[in-house]
């Protein structure tokens, strides 16, 4: 039902988008309304999202290690995955960030199978992985809709995403991969009966819009063929914020256009802010170092206690019967020793 | 593949749908036998039932695997019957798989039912002896403090 | 026909699991706190109810007071608010949890267990949860969702073992201690917990032991160690001027296999002449409170810096306990600190400053002994261990919260030669819980125990066969309270024990008389006794 439900709102979008450019009304919408709109509701969403997070202390030192400790001199500590310097703690996150360290722990018992085989959740993390660097890799040749002239360094990205130099136009790895890793995570949600049993709306959304960006994006390079220099000079229009009439533009780029407004006006309300959020998370990005230096709770408060002279007046009697030596005398007095 | 591996193999599907049915895959699936104990244990042991069922029917290696099966259903959240269900799904697939059943298999299934029922009784008595026992030792020790709250 | 006699039909699936219904049944759910110790410890809403009761007798304002603690924490806790806000529910801490594995309930996913409260959080302090309800995966705060949160939150040990998976490092045991503060709130939480928590907060320790059956168990086990060795051995309480405060889970001073470790401290600690003492007042290292709320963690742990201070010592050191260690390691400094009014802490007989331990103070026993057999000042023969085939149990706070996992299997290759490792995801920071931590070790809940210890005899079984395993050693007092029970049912055969335990048997000891037996009073092997007279030292 969920899957559903998300499939047929992505579909409205981009039947939305499709017809929106059929009028002048809607294309105005589309162009100038809902881009601003979005990047404003991203941009504003986001770093509050982000910043509200980081307002919130980290009362305690909470990290989970995952090697040895530093602590005799002579036994090697595990650096980055139980770091216990700046350093290390920078490797662990880098190595979560960059390459999802943690994802990539599941390792399966070496005598179930005499080969070394890639498990179901390996490739949760090889899904996982390409998707995200795939993801990236668009986002940067992107820029080049927004930049003139256009950068050596997105032409040397995309002479090495096309590096296999295969069809024409020449086919874009990324744009393969991309494809390819949304299906898997797609594929896996549905057919893992536990993790479809979690599954809420916004994940299946996220996942669809996503793909609904990638499909649309793929059908205007390779096959419905988008007249570039238009979408390239409205884009520029766009950044230059002299936004230019979009009659030429074509359709199917406004329901891509609006498919990526609402992934943007989307991502701050929703699981897809994991991005910032992996960076604050008080179990990765914390030094293993609570008795080395100590943490500092900015609201910790005092508590009712059972205090040392409490506890020897409550048992004096059984203190003194069994000759454990006492603070105060009877009546009370601080002894002197 | 084998008559033997095929009865195994529709015999563990079966015995798993005991389980939500979010897990199946997962029980069936995984093969790690540490990271899927249950799964495992119902291959291990069922496997070993079929060979000894088809085979010698050795008493030993038969109350061997029903033990590691057994063991497992008595602490799971079952009545009895359904925690030993696992063994009279065997008839149905066995008869998926052949067509009948021959008598004398029949009367090794009851017998094997039988051994189960025992195992399984001695299981939650065992359950309830530990459970004694650690009673009585808490009460001991809390004898020995005879302090707590007042 | 007999096919058609017995036919159940298969388990249904759980379905949406946003159903909140959940049945408490005998043998599987944990006893309400009783009221006494609510009122003792001035917590609210005390009264006489059960889980299993239809009526759980909440305030009438319950949810209001539900609704204003989650705020509360979301507004303290970044851990809090972020682990509610980031998971993409990609499912891969799933089989990691030890009770998802061996109770095959769904909803002890710990991405489940976390559901339960986000589903809340989502719908109570989100705007998409408040517009779009349960389709932004929202969820009502009614009366079945707080029996749910019971029973799923008091089926997680804690153990974080899901937290090492996950790629934003959420951590459930983050989740289930503020959603047991949560159910406090409103008086719902259970005796094993409470009641170990009032005796702690009145007496020191977790059993109520008064200060003289406390100087009693103390002078009962170093007679027996005196004994045991022949020498002289005594255990000096509440002692000024002493350099190092001792403190242990008091499990170790009341319960068994946990006293012979403790045996095996009181020879470590007269070898080497040890200037320690140990606190009657300080005298549960165990904190129940810190499966209780972090207040409760803070009121017990309290006790410790104050005795340290009282007495005078210059630093402290901790014996083989989990949760202990944990609160130790991470929140004590910051709860109770900053310690300085002790000393960095200095090893009296090599003279290795422990650095690791600067600003807290307190040092592990094993590090402290690991430090000791690296330094060659004690003599040990492990052949007096040869009756035990050992593996080691890394406890989950040691090995996750702290990461000690080199330092016990030092000591252990020292003490040991016989010791074999569990499988490789069953260890280290991978290791399995009991199934029993975190308040759940009671026998009332045996069921549920021995189903979340499963995945972990599983690991056992397999050591047992392949190279004959007959003793789990562990540093962790739940682990030693609860495994016995956990592997009399599932590998017969395994005894458990201490680190310290072997060290005391290997203990080679000035002036000993010759061992006849363990420390538990076991004949040692034949060609162990030939050898015990001209023992050597087998220190590296």
């Amino acid at each position: 039902m969920n899957a559903l439900y998300s499939v047929l709102v992505v579909l409205a979008l981009v039947l939305a988008g499709l017809a929106g450019g059929r009028v002048e009304a809607g294309r105005a919408v589309l162009t100038l309304a809902v881009p601003y709109a979005a990047l404003a509701i991203f941009l504003v969403g986001f770093f509050a999202r982000v910043l509200r997070w980081a307002w919130v202390p980290v009362p305690f030192h909470i990290p989970t290690t995952c090697g040895q400790q530093k602590a005799l001199a002579w036994i090697k500590p595990s650096k980055v995955d139980n770091p216990s310097s700046r350093w290390g703690v920078f490797a662990r996150m880098a190595a979560e960030i960059l390459l999802f360290r943690s994802l990539f722990r599941n390792n399966r018992a070496r005598m179930a199978e005499k080969r070394l085989i890639l498990g179901e959740s390996k490739y949760l993390w090889l899904g996982a992985l390409a998707f995200h660097w795939a993801l990236l890799l668009i986002q940067l040749r992107h820029l080049r809709l927004f930049i003139e002239p256009v950068p050596a360094w997105i032409d040397g990205l995309e002479r090495l995403d096309s590096f296999f130099q295969v069809g024409a136009p020449q086919i874009y790895l990324s744009d393969v991969i991309v494809l390819a890793a949304l299906a898997y995570l797609l594929y896996r949600r549905f057919r893992d009966p536990a993790v479809r049993f979690i599954s809420l709306f916004t994940d299946y959304f996220a996942l669809f819009l996503l793909l609904g960006v990638a499909v649309s994006g793929v059908l205007m390079r390779y096959f419905v063929r988008v007249d570039i220099l238009s979408v390239k000079q409205f884009a520029l229009s766009l950044a230059a914020f002299h936004p230019i009439d979009p009659s030429t533009l074509n359709p199917l780029f406004l329901a891509h256009l609006l498919l990526v407004c609402t992934l943007a006006a989307y991502f701050p309300f929703s699981k897809l802010m994991h991005m910032g959020g992996v960076f604050l998370s008080p179990t990765r990005n914390l030094a293993n170092d609570s008795r080395r230096r100590r943490h500092v709770n900015p609201w910790n408060y005092p508590v009712k206690k059972h205090t040392y002279a409490e506890w020897e007046e409550e048992f004096r009697d059984k203190l003194k019967a069994a000759g454990i030596p006492l603070e105060a005398d009877d009546a009370g007095n601080a002894r002197t020793n | 593949m084998s008559v033997e591996a095929v009865i195994v193999e529709r015999w563990v599907d079966r015995a798993l749908k005991s389980y939500p049915s979010e897990m199946h895959s997962f029980l069936g699936g995984e093969k790690d036998p540490f990271r899927n104990p249950v799964g495992n244990t119902f291959r291990e042991n069922l496997a070993a039932l079929v060979h000894e069922l088809l085979g010698t029917m050795d008493k030993e290696k038969i109350a061997g695997a029903l033990d590691g099966l057994v063991r497992l259903r008595a602490v799971q959240n079952f009545t009895p019957g359904e925690a030993l269900h696992f063994v009279f799904d065997l008839r149905p697939v066995i008869g998926e798989v052949s067509g009948a059943i021959s008598d004398p298999l029949q009367s090794r299934i009851d017998e094997l039912a039988l051994m189960a029922f025992d195992q399984y009784m001695s299981c939650r008595e065992r359950i309830f002896e530990l459970r004694i026992n650690e009673l009585r030792m808490w009460a001991r020790s809390a004898a020995a403090g005879e302090g707590g709250t007042p | 026909m007999p096919e058609t006699l017995v036919q159940i039909e298969p388990k249904p699936p759980r379905g949406d699991w946003r159903n909140p219904k959940v049945e408490f049944r005998k043998g599987a759910m944990c006893y309400s706190a009783a009221a006494k110790n609510l009122t003792y410890l001035g917590l609210p809403n005390p009264r006489a109810w059960q889980p299993a009761d239809s009526d759980w007798k909440l305030p009438p304002d319950w949810k209001k007071i539900i609704l204003d603690g989650m705020k509360d924490r979301l507004a303290k806790y970044r851990s809090f608010r972020l682990f509610m806000d980031i998971c993409v529910r990609c499912g891969a801490c799933a089989d990691k949890c030890h009770f998802y594995l061996g109770t095959a309930d769904p909803k002890n996913m710990p991405v489940a267990r976390a559901e339960l409260i986000r589903s809340v959080y989502r719908r109570y302090f989100t705007l998409t949860g408040r517009l779009f309800g349960s389709l932004a995966g929202g969820r009502e705060l009614t009366e079945d969702v707080i029996k749910e949160w019971f029973y799923y939150f008091y089926q997680c040990t804690q153990c974080r073992r899901c937290s090492v998976f996950c790629p934003y490092g959420i951590d459930t045991a983050e989740i289930t201690l503020i959603g047991r503060e949560l159910l406090n709130l409103i008086g719902c939480n259970i005796n094993w917990v409470m009641e170990p928590v009032a005796n702690c907060y009145r007496t020191g320790n977790h059993l109520g032991i008064q200060p003289h059956g406390f100087k009693d168990s103390i002078d009962f086990a170093a007679d027996e160690a005196s004994e045991i060795t022949g020498l002289d051995i005594e255990v000096p309480i509440n002692r000024k001027g002493a350099e190092i405060l001792f403190v242990m889970p008091s499990a170790d001073y009341f319960a068994t296999p946990h006293y012979y470790t403790l045996l095996g401290y009181m020879m470590l600690f007269r070898e080497i002449g040890l200037d320690y003492t140990v606190s009657a007042y300080a005298s549960e290292g165990g904190n129940f409170g810190s499966f209780a709320s972090h207040e409760l963690m803070k009121r017990l742990n309290a006790k410790i810096y104050d005795e340290a201070r009282r007495l005078g010592v210059k630093w402290i050191l901790g014996g083989e306990c989990g949760h202990m260690w944990r609160v130790l390691h991470q929140y004590m400094d910051t709860m109770n600190g900053p310690a300085d009014f002790l000393e960095v802490p200095v090893s009296p007989i090599t003279g290795t400053v422990f650095e690791h331990a600067r600003s807290t103070k307190m040092v592990h026993i094993c590090e402290f002994t690991a430090d000791l057999i690296h330094h060659g000042k004690i003599k040990l023969d492990p052949r007096r261990n040869d009756h035990w085939t050992v593996t080691y149990h890394d406890s989950c706070n040691p090995a996750r919260g702290m990461g000690l996992l080199e330092e016990p299997r030092y000591i252990l290759n020292h003490v040991s030669r016989r010791f074999h490792e569990m499988p490789e995801n069953t260890i280290r920071e991978q290791t399995f819980c009991c199934g029993s931590g975190a308040g759940l070790g009671t026998d009332e809940n045996l069921e549920v125990r021995l189903r979340g210890g499963f995945p972990r005899a599983n690991a056992v079984k397999y050591v047992k066969q392949k190279h004959g395993v007959n003793l789990l050693t562990c540093i962790c007092a739940i682990d030693k309270a609860t495994l016995p029970t956990l592997l009399e049912y599932w590998v017969p055969g395994v005894e458990v024990g201490g680190i310290h335990e072997l060290v005391g048997n290997a203990l080679v000891m000035t002036g000993e008389k010759e061992r006849t037996t363990d420390l538990r009073g076991e004949p040692l092997a034949r060609e162990e006794v030939m050898a015990g007279g001209e023992s050597e030292a087998a220190h590296a």
